[in-house]
């Protein structure tokens, strides 16, 4: 039972979160998939971690919601890869769930006495 | 290189994909496991280790399906490129569709409420009206093959009567003579007094022919028809009974054939009962006696009393029966040179002489419903574009994920649909109490009123015209949201884009339709009301306030001499007038707006008879003295008829203006001698002298100019009964009644009373059609005035929004509210103008299908076009003013922060 309630949580959290994350990466330039993934994974020093089940459908998700477009490129001697950019609608909501991110950080910090970033 | 594919194929499987949306995730996941195993391979891994790494990524396959199964619709939902499906897809796409659109419509509750009352209003009056058309115009007539069935009349079109009820000789002829009737019928009204078994009561009848119910297909319910044999004098005591009657008089008596029934104080044998919804159009009688001629009746073609109703053979058609009558016509104008001249015969349809004279007004009704629907459906397409542009990025969206044109199209239309179905679904319950409504407001005079109803064809009616109405205000949003530019709609700031213009002009279009259809409804009730108002005013030539009337028939089997039943009446009279309250009392052979009554043909002391044509005809009332002063009906010359007017003196006659101007026209009738036969045959005591002229009195309708007309004393006229008892009161009328019914008790304690009635009532009662006909358009007028003062509203402030910036930078830079209200509204006020333009042209043209509903107001009455348009300007600028106001309210700074 608890170990029910735990993992839909760990997935929500993260599911919350990830929006933000995928929007942010893809903010400054387009990037595929495959490249998302790894970054979320280096720059959080491998703490988060995306496989194919969780991050491909988030990114059909965002993509459908406006926020980031996908599209196919080719490259000279590549196959072909699916880059995502933001919209103009993500770049709107990319700047909102910063700032509410912020805010939640903020309080949550705020109540459990860590310091201040 | 593992093939990827197929482990990503089987765990998508489930999600029935279509399959190129399917190969395209399968290829984007296949190349990020390519990634991932080359980089454990770079890291050392073995091949397996790799292999095993790349598919702990989908490891948590339930996740992948289930995640995307949120995300992704299943095939059909996007385009089909491939074909192979298309059936499939149609019927999940529609099924798709239709969630869509409900949630889209339950999403925005205020739009979509509008849309369904706007169009619940539109669907609604239009099958209410439908319905009565349905039941009066469109259902067949009970009987069998109905469309066989027509009436016959005399057309005495020379003498103003070219529908007129045939002469018993003449409809006896038609009978032998014709080749294109199976059979024919004649009816006469009669009434009885039911005496003997409880209360004494009149009796609504008819005499009719034996060959009646044979020749409606009807049988008795019980009992049997009338034998060939019974219509014939001598064996005609027979009686047929209505449903009702039987049931009200009879508690159901299962065993009432052959029991003995006390009419006018003769006794009759009841033989049959009809079933209870039998019914001739336009009677209410409760009972039916063979007509039984007697060779005087038939061989007379002076009294036009009948209704003659036939069955053609089949395969004729109108045209040949009426071709038919006129010969056999023409050939009695030769036999009968006298009593025929210029008479002709007139063969209309049973279901048009059903639907009688409310057929025109009917049909300017439907088409009025017509137009109030078009003015919703323009209101709910104006409501739909707004919300397409407010809902561009969504299509766009659609479009940038591979939506095509048709697909959108048609999501749209589905939306339309939707909300059409709703409001039809609404507007079916509406027009239920719209019909009930209606009910009450149709004259009773229209014989199937009682039988409207919503049946199968008013709901396919209802059906047709939702879906018409979903495709007609849908298909232009659909096509316009559809038609636009992706990249300027995803755009920042695009909504100036040239679409936005394009779905202004729509709208804007839309109001001008809007405006116009409203206006020309409106003049349509402005006409009408006008006409009402005239006819209300018209002076009826009598006082129609504090008069009580009611019918008091003297049997003639208790009554046979005529003295015995001036007797009756001069003592009632008598006795009604020393009532408290009661100021006069008459009586008379027929109240004034009553559709019949009698004439006769007279001639002129000292003038010449009329060789071979017909005399001069005059309508003729036999009145008690105090008729004029109970009715007051204005004394112009003479003096009126009095008490010493009796059987044994001269007989004299008080005239009516017309009579007086057409006959003397030197101004002089007074002393003049008239006689109701020829001049030549007249006895000394035949002459009757004017003693008194009145002012016009309508006796047939309203509308109609008054005929000539003759006043003779009941007590010297023995040929025409008085039935009609009228009160003249100082208190209210009904209140009186029963004292009144009293008086005729005391007299005759078997005497019915029958049809108590104020003077009111007539008068309002004959003027019910028009009533009808303008409270009805008035409402529906009233209903797109309404229709139309909130799609203006709707656009001017839509519009209005779409400037704040504008009118922000405005009034920033020094405009005041004044010059903003005046913006505003001008802009309202030009579509206004265009609409009404448009309007009155289209009001010119069609209010012509009314003429014959108008009374004093011609078709295209300046006065009423120009009112109507001034009203509807007004509501119109009120319409603009409100978002006007709110326009100047708009913060310059919050205006121009905006974006």
């Amino acid at each position: 039972m608890s170990y029910i309630g735990s993992h839909i949580l760990d997935r929500e959290l993260k599911k919350g979160s990830a929006e933000l994350l995928i929007l942010s990466l893809v903010e400054e330039q387009p990037r595929h998939g495959y490249d998302i993934g790894s970054l979320i994974e280096q720059r959080s020093g491998g703490v988060l971690r995306f496989n194919v089940a969780s991050l491909y459908p988030l990114l059909y998700r965002l993509e459908k919601r406006g926020w980031i477009e996908g599209r196919w490129v080719e490259k000279a001697g590549q196959r072909r890869r699916r880059y995502y950019r933001l919209t103009p609608a993500g770049r709107k909501v990319l700047a909102a769930q910063r700032s509410s991110w912020r805010e939640f950080v903020e309080a949550i910090n705020r109540i459990t006495g860590l310091e201040h970033a | 290189m593992p093939d990827w594919k197929q482990e990503i194929g089987r765990r998508l499987a489930r999600l029935r994909l279509p399959p190129v949306r399917e190969a395209e995730i399968a290829e984007e996941l296949a190349q990020h496991l390519d990634d991932r195993y080359e980089q454990s391979l770079r890291g050392g891994a073995t091949q397996e280790e790799a292999h095993r790494a790349a598919l702990l990524e989908l490891t948590e396959s339930d996740l992948l399906a289930q995640e995307l199964g949120h995300v992704e619709r299943p095939a059909g939902r996007e385009p089909v490129v491939f074909g192979g499906q298309r059936r499939m897809n149609l019927f999940r796409d529609l099924w798709q569709d239709l969630r869509y659109s409900l949630r889209a419509l339950v999403k925005n509750p205020g739009f979509t409420a509008v849309a369904v009352i706007a169009l619940a209003l539109g669907i609604g009056a239009n099958s209410a009206i439908f319905s009565v058309v349905n039941t009066v115009l469109l259902r067949p007539l009970p009987y069998r093959d109905p469309d066989r069935l027509v009436m016959v009349w005399e057309d005495d079109t020379k003498g103003g009567y070219p529908r007129d009820t045939p002469a018993a000789a003449n409809y006896i002829d038609w009978q032998d003579q014709n080749q294109v009737f199976e059979g024919m019928a004649a009816m006469a009204e009669e009434s009885f007094n039911l005496t003997g078994t409880g209360d004494p009561e009149r009796i609504e009848g008819r005499r009719v022919s034996a060959s009646l119910f044979p020749l409606l297909g009807v049988e008795p319910q019980l009992g049997r028809a009338f034998l060939p044999e019974e219509d014939g004098p001598g064996a005609n005591r027979v009686v047929i009974l209505s449903h009702g009657l039987w049931q009200r008089r009879f508690g159901s008596d299962p065993k009432i054939t052959g029991q003995p029934l006390t009419l006018n104080g003769e006794s009759y044998t009841v033989v049959g009962v009809m079933p209870p919804n039998f019914r001739f159009p336009g009677e209410e009688a409760e009972m039916w006696v063979p007509i039984a001629f007697s060779p005087e009746a038939a061989a007379n073609r002076g009294r036009h009393y009948l209704k003659v109703l036939a069955r053609m053979k089949p395969g004729v058609t109108l045209p040949q029966a009426q071709a038919e009558m006129n010969t056999i016509a023409a050939r009695l104008q030769q036999q009968h040179p006298n009593e025929n001249k210029d008479l002709g015969a007139a063969v209309t349809a049973l279901h048009e002489y059903a639907a009688g004279d409310i057929r025109p007004a009917l049909l300017v009704l439907l088409g009025a419903v017509g137009f109030v629907l078009l003015v919703a459906c323009a209101n709910v397409a104006n409501l739909l574009l707004a919300r397409a542009a407010a809902r561009q990025k969504e299509i766009a969206i659609r479009v940038a994920l591979g939506a095509s044109r048709f697909r959108l199209i048609r999501q749209f239309l589905t939306e339309s649909l939707l909300l059409a179905a709703l409001g039809g679904g609404v507007g079916l319950l509406l027009s239920l109490w719209g019909v009930s409504l209606l009910q009450a407001f149709i004259p009773q005079s229209i014989s199937q009123v009682k039988a409207v109803s919503i049946d199968g064809k008013v709901l396919v009616f209802t059906l047709l015209v939702s879906l018409l109405t979903g495709l007609v205000f849908g298909l232009a949003p659909a096509t316009q949201a559809s038609n636009f530019n992706l990249n300027e709609t995803l755009k920042e700031g695009g909504r100036d884009s040239a679409a936005g213009t394009r779905g202004n002009r729509i709208r804007s279009l839309l109001v001008v339709a809007e405006v116009a259809v409203s206006l020309l409804l409106l003049i349509g009730a402005g006409l009408l009301i006008n006409s009402f108002l005239r006819l209300r005013s018209v002076d009826p030539g009598f006082r129609t306030d504090k008069l009580l009337t009611m019918e008091v028939v003297l049997p003639e089997a208790k009554y046979p001499e005529h003295a015995q039943r001036s007797a009756f009446y001069t003592d009632l009279l008598r006795r009604v007038e020393a009532l408290p309250g009661v100021k006069s009392a008459a009586v008379t052979t027929n109240l004034p707006l009553y559709p019949q009554g009698n004439s006769i043909g007279f001639s002129v002391e000292g003038r010449p008879d009329p060789a071979t044509g017909r005399r001069p005809t005059v309508v003729t009332r036999v009145v008690s003295p105090h008729y004029f002063s109970t009715m007051g009906i204005q004394f112009l010359q003479g003096r009126p008829l009095s008490e010493q007017d009796r059987a044994d003196s001269p007989a004299v006659a008080v005239i009516s203006e017309t009579m007086a101007r057409k006959f003397w026209p030197d101004g002089d009738p007074l002393g003049k001698r008239l006689t109701p036969g020829k001049v030549e045959a007249a006895g000394p005591d035949d002459w009757i002298t004017v003693v008194g002229v009145v002012k016009d009195v309508r006796q047939f309708e309203l509308d109609a100019e008054p005929k000539p007309q003759m006043y003779l004393s009941y007590e010297q006229a023995g040929f025409f009964e008085p039935n009609d008892l009228v009160v003249s009161t100082s208190v209210e009328p009904l209140g009186l009644a029963s004292a009144v019914r009293k008086a005729v008790w005391e007299v005759d304690k078997d005497q019915p009373v029958s049809n108590v009635r104020t003077m009111e009532e007539i008068l309002s009662g004959s003027i019910a059609r028009q009533r009808f006909s303008m409270l009805l358009l008035g409402i529906f007028a009233g209903l797109a005035l309404v229709l139309a003062a909130v799609g203006i509203y709707g656009v001017v402030s839509y519009s209005v929004a779409q400037r704040t910036r504008e009118i922000g930078l405005r009034m920033a830079l020094g405009a005041q509210a004044g010059d903003v209200v005046k913006m505003v509204v001008g802009q309202g006020l030009k579509l206004v103008l265009v609409g009404v333009a448009f309007g009155l042209a289209a009001a010119f043209v069609l209010t012509r299908v009314m003429a014959s509903l108008l009374f004093g107001v011609s078709a295209t009455d300046p006065v009423t076009f120009i009112i109507i348009s001034l009203v509807l300007i007004i509501v119109a600028l009120l319409a603009s003013f409100i978002p006007a106001r709110k326009a100047t309210k708009v913060d310059p700074m919050i205006a121009l922060r905006v974006e």
